[in-house]
């Protein structure tokens, strides 16, 4: 079974259907659950307590755990200066203690079995410095080194840990962004074009896939950085 | 008081299960984090699952993820014995 969070939409959402579409098993968590058609359990990754909930409901059901897709995500585009202390402290509680907390406690589900891929999310604009995304960058930068080391703790027990950086995917998170401002992010990268969440959900399926064994501790950047 | 002496035993053989040294014993001040601890972090992680299936099979679920028993200054895993009094504690809560 495959744990996605952010499973209510979005990318994470695509992530699922492609997966079920693939004949994977899929568990989707989200704050909002009612309106997701698969096997899925309310949970808000911002809270230890509430992920550790979820982490628990699995191991008395005995499911096997093969994978954990850290989808769940804020943005919220606008200067440091200009960004209340509240905003600022919720995307890094999604973003970067929500994968951590995720982490910590679904990983344990995978040691015993010694097997796993855990799939964390961060985003161009870490390497690319984009104006107007410093906190929500600050906290995939966070998700970046954590993958790092992470995948280095995980590795005596053949759990890969993986990054995909997307640049602007067409999904709701953009809402607000202009076409303009899309196009000079998607001028930046190496493919200048913008990708659909088709492409994140082809990298999912090749890192929880067995012929990714080689790679742990990376960071794969959707359209090249 | 002779379960969990009993207990005590099971634990502290599964710690020394997983010793580099087995002639090695372990006693109930045996550090098992910090700088003198006698299991690196990944046999630690190895005790954690071997002490799940051991309350399993006894008929309770043990807990190592609580924000509680991970605490560094009251952590179950300052020693040997903390982490058997922590195992037993469990049990007779939630058995």
């Amino acid at each position: 079974m495959i744990v996605v969070t952010g499973a209510s939409k979005g990318l994470g959402r695509a992530i699922c259907e492609r997966l079920i579409e693939k004949n994977i098993e899929v568990f989707g968590l989200a704050r909002n659950v009612e309106d997701v058609p698969f096997s899925s359990m309310s949970c808000d990754v911002s809270s230890y307590e509430s992920v550790r909930v979820v982490a628990q409901h699995l191991k008395k059901r005995a499911v096997k755990v093969t994978g954990l897709v850290n989808a769940a995500g804020i943005a919220s585009m606008n200067l440091a200066v200009t960004t209340p202390q509240s905003v600022a402290q919720k995307i890094i509680n999604t973003n970067l203690l929500g994968t951590i907390y995720c982490c910590q406690l679904i990983a344990p589900l995978m040691l015993r079995n010694k097997h796993g891929s855990i799939i964390n999310f961060s985003t161009i604009a870490v390497v690319l410095g984009l104006k107007g995304e410093s906190i929500y960058a600050a906290s995939k930068a966070g998700v970046e080194g954590f993958t790092r080391s992470f995948a280095r703790e995980m590795a005596d027990f053949n759990v890969k840990v993986n990054c995909i950086a997307p640049g602007p995917i067409d999904t709701s998170l953009l809402k607000g962004i202009t076409a303009e401002q899309i196009n000079k992010i998607v001028s930046q990268q190496i493919i200048r074009k913008q990708f659909k969440p088709d492409s994140v959900a082809d990298l999912v399926e090749l890192l929880i896939d067995g012929r990714s064994d080689s790679l742990s501790g990376q960071v794969l950047h959707v359209g090249g950085a | 008081m002779n379960t969990q002496n009993s207990i005590v035993n099971t634990v502290f053989s599964q710690i020394q299960h997983l010793l580099d040294d087995k002639s090695r014993s372990v006693t109930e001040d045996m550090p098992l984090i910090g700088g003198e601890s006698v299991l690196d972090s990944m046999k630690l992680v190895e005790l954690c699952l071997a002490l799940e299936d051991t309350a399993a099979e006894i008929g309770f679920e043990f807990d190592w993820t609580s924000d509680a028993t991970m605490s560094r200054s009251r952590s179950m895993f300052r020693t040997a014995g903390s982490l058997a009094a922590e195992f037993i504690s469990q049990m007779e809560t939630k058995k």
